[in-house]
């Protein structure tokens, strides 16, 4: 095993809990019974580490079944790094045809064209994403694997899921893309977050969402304490009010797990009454950033409590209608910057 | 005994007014009365509803560059403490070796052996002078303390693990005019290091100058009052950014930052209270319809009100301060108009 494939491995075990270690080795099938037996896994794990080396090179393994190791801890633990969104926009007519073999037939033979030593593995997992695992080289130097991006795709979406890209082959990886789905072009889906699953989650829409109807007087059902016969709630209708406002605009139930938002201002000042301000309105800029552990729910709680007025206005109902958590605020449109993407599919 | 009353918005006058000292051996304590009598004066502080506007000074004209060089960059936690009991800037070498042989004491005490331990310490009370402002604040003293692990080489340079300072910086005169004589006070105290070596230097200024420590936090009066003094210095030294931090108690919390682009929210401020006015004081009603136009600019896009939460931090280039006590000093021109807000805040916290 060269350095390479060594430090990819220490990159790989550096993260996991070694309670995890055990099953990630099982799953990857490339240590005998015997060895899996033989690791102790109470040991510091640098000890365990070396261990597995050791085993790897009595095996023989090569670098190409330690990427398969670090693939497989990915898919099983998505929500690490950063993951970016983009949308396919101008689907052509057989978009919706292409067979899985294709796709991967046309990504690797396009970007193999255009790149003389580069590395890519692909898997579908069960849940019908295609996962793609990308080392970049150049023409000159070999695929740096302690670097690869990592692509997940649901045939037939529009959505890519995009993590550790950098500048350079970027477009690379949209042409190679936009060509194996039979779409015009590919854009920013200004949605980045931590979690991979709460951006597809909110993506794909799977999540409880609520539809607004001319008898909303839905949710009741979710605990409420039991109340004294002889209490009477004063502003119930104004709550209920509030929380069917809440939940259509972030669903009801768990909510995906956003993190943050956050808002370019480039909007005018209207002033307070109390001072003249000028008939000129200056610019106010600046931007702000919500965050939270979920920012759904935080954002829900602000509407359901009241610290939000109702109707929940458009810049943060964008978050989930649209799919974003980056928005460029100026007075020209009714709220939402024009760069907004276009209606999702 | 001279009687001080007080002008002020809060009932001061309703609560009797305690020190936090212990007697020294002398009973001053009467009978209980409403106010407690120190031997001498009546003091009761106010809460001032305008302040003079930043001004900007190189300080390096009155304070060495490496003394200002100590005090920047670091974030320092804020507390309190009480007037020192016979301490005399002469003796600063003497309180260097006790100090030091205090904490070697202590950490000795009882404490099994550690791999690592480390045994040197060096102690290094200095004074800086130049930061004091008025005749009858006391001069800055600065502590360091360094370590040297025990097994290290001799040539190794001694590590230095924690820092403090005590300043006092444009006091109320009439509360330090009103001392006892043998007391000085250095209300504000900054710490910088592990949280089991300033209780340790706690416990030694405690014993040894019948003082008593309390934690400085900030309320978001003080907080709103940097943000506005801050941004109207933008003219004289580009702030950068003016970032303010909301904490909402939403479930989960939900935390809004808001960066102000500097030029526009100056332009907001001037609007309030021009460059050009009269006496350059700054009135508390200006600074709140600066933030309230803030908050108000705010709700108009998100509908949301943060009112309904904290501010719990402010930041521009020149600083930042944090609701729970900690402050950062970025920029040295103006580390008199911070360090006056905060001795006043250490002498209210204290005295109230």
């Amino acid at each position: 095993m060269d350095a390479q494939a060594r430090s990819v491995l220490y990159r790989i075990f550096r993260r996991i809990p070694n309670r995890n270690i055990e099953n990630l080795l099982r799953r990857w099938n490339c240590l005998s019974a015997d060895q899996l037996r033989a690791l102790d896994y109470t040991r510091p794990k640098w000890m365990i580490v070396e261990h597995v080396i050791s085993f790897c090179e009595e095996s023989r393994l090569s670098l190409k079944h330690i990427t398969n190791l670090e693939m497989i801890y990915h898919i099983e633990t998505p929500d690490q790094g950063i993951w970016h969104a983009c949308q396919l926009t101008e689907a052509q007519d057989d978009a919706v045809c292409v067979e899985l073999t294709q796709f991967k037939e046309q990504f690797k033979a396009h970007l193999h064209g255009v790149i003389r030593h580069i590395s890519i593995k692909m898997k579908k997992h069960e849940d019908e994403a295609i996962w793609i695992r990308i080392a970049w080289g150049d023409n000159f130097n070999k695929p740096n694997h302690l670097k690869p991006t990592y692509v997940v795709h649901h045939l037939h979406t529009s959505y890519v899921f995009i993590s550790n890209l950098m500048a350079k082959h970027k477009i690379f990886l949209f042409q190679a893309l936009v060509i194996a789905t039979k779409h015009g072009s590919i854009k920013d889906g200004h949605l980045s977050t931590k979690s991979l699953t709460a951006m597809r989650d909110l993506l794909l829409r799977r999540y409880q969402q609520v539809f607004p109807n001319a008898h909303s007087r839905i949710l009741q059902e979710r605990n409420s304490l039991p109340s004294h016969p002889c209490i009477g709630k004063e502003h119930r209708e104004h709550e209920e009010r509030r929380h069917q406002m809440a939940c259509e605009v972030f669903g009801h139930g768990p909510t995906p797990k956003l993190e943050t938002a956050v808002y370019r201002l480039e909007t005018r000042y209207r002033g307070n009454s109390n001072y003249t301000l000028s008939e000129k309105e200056e610019f106010l800029r600046g931007v702000v950033k919500f965050s939270s552990s979920s920012l759904l729910e935080s954002l829900r709680h602000c509407v359901t409590s009241g610290m939000a007025e109702g109707p929940v206005t458009p810049l943060l109902s964008a978050i989930t209608q649209r799919g974003r958590n980056y928005f460029v605020i100026t007075d020209k449109g009714p709220g939402v910057s024009s760069q907004a993407s276009a209606q999702r599919a | 005994m001279e009687g001080r009353g007080s002008a002020v918005n809060t009932p001061a006058t309703s609560r009797p007014v305690t020190r936090r000292s212990k007697s020294y051996g002398r009973s001053c304590v009467e009978a209980p009365s409403y106010f407690w009598q120190t031997p001498g004066h009546l003091t009761v502080l106010k809460i001032p509803t305008s302040r003079e506007a930043a001004k900007s000074q190189i300080i390096t004209n009155k304070v060495d560059p490496e003394h200002i060089a100590l005090l920047v960059k670091n974030e320092w936690k804020l507390s309190y403490v009480t007037p020192l009991y016979r301490f005399r800037h002469t003796e600063l070498k003497s309180y260097s070796k006790h100090l030091s042989a205090f904490i070697i004491a202590e950490r000795q005490q009882g404490v099994a052996v550690e791999v690592g331990l480390e045994a040197g310490f060096k102690v290094t009370f200095t004074s800086v002078l130049g930061l004091a402002e008025t005749s009858e604040d006391a001069e800055t003293v600065f502590i360091q303390i360094q370590s040297k692990p025990v097994f290290a080489a001799a040539a190794d340079a001694p590590k230095v693990v924690w820092r403090g300072w005590l300043t006092c910086v444009n006091g109320d005169p009439e509360y330090l005019r009103a001392l006892p004589p043998d007391f000085v006070s250095l209300p504000l105290f900054c710490t910088s290091g592990p949280e089991s070596l300033t209780t340790l230097v706690k416990s030694w200024f405690e014993r040894a100058f019948d003082c008593n420590f309390g934690s400085l936090a900030l309320n978001s009066t003080t907080l709103n009052w940097l943000a506005a003094l801050w941004t109207g210095c933008h003219p004289t030294c580009n702030i950068r950014y003016l970032k303010l931090a909301w904490s909402l108690p939403s479930q989960p919390p939900l935390d809004v930052s808001y960066t102000v682009n500097p030029q526009d929210a100056w332009e907001l401020w001037n609007s309030i209270h021009p460059e050009e006015s009269t006496d350059g004081r700054i009135d508390i009603k200006e600074v709140q319809s600066f933030m309230n136009g803030l908050e108000t600019h705010f709700f108009r896009h998100f509908k949301i009100y943060l009112s309904a939460g904290k501010l719990v931090k402010v930041s521009t280039a020149l600083g930042s301060a944090q609701l729970d006590g900690k402050i950062k000093i970025g920029n040295s021109d103006y580390i008199t108009t911070l360090l006056t807000m905060l001795t006043e805040c250490a002498l209210l916290k204290m005295l109230t």
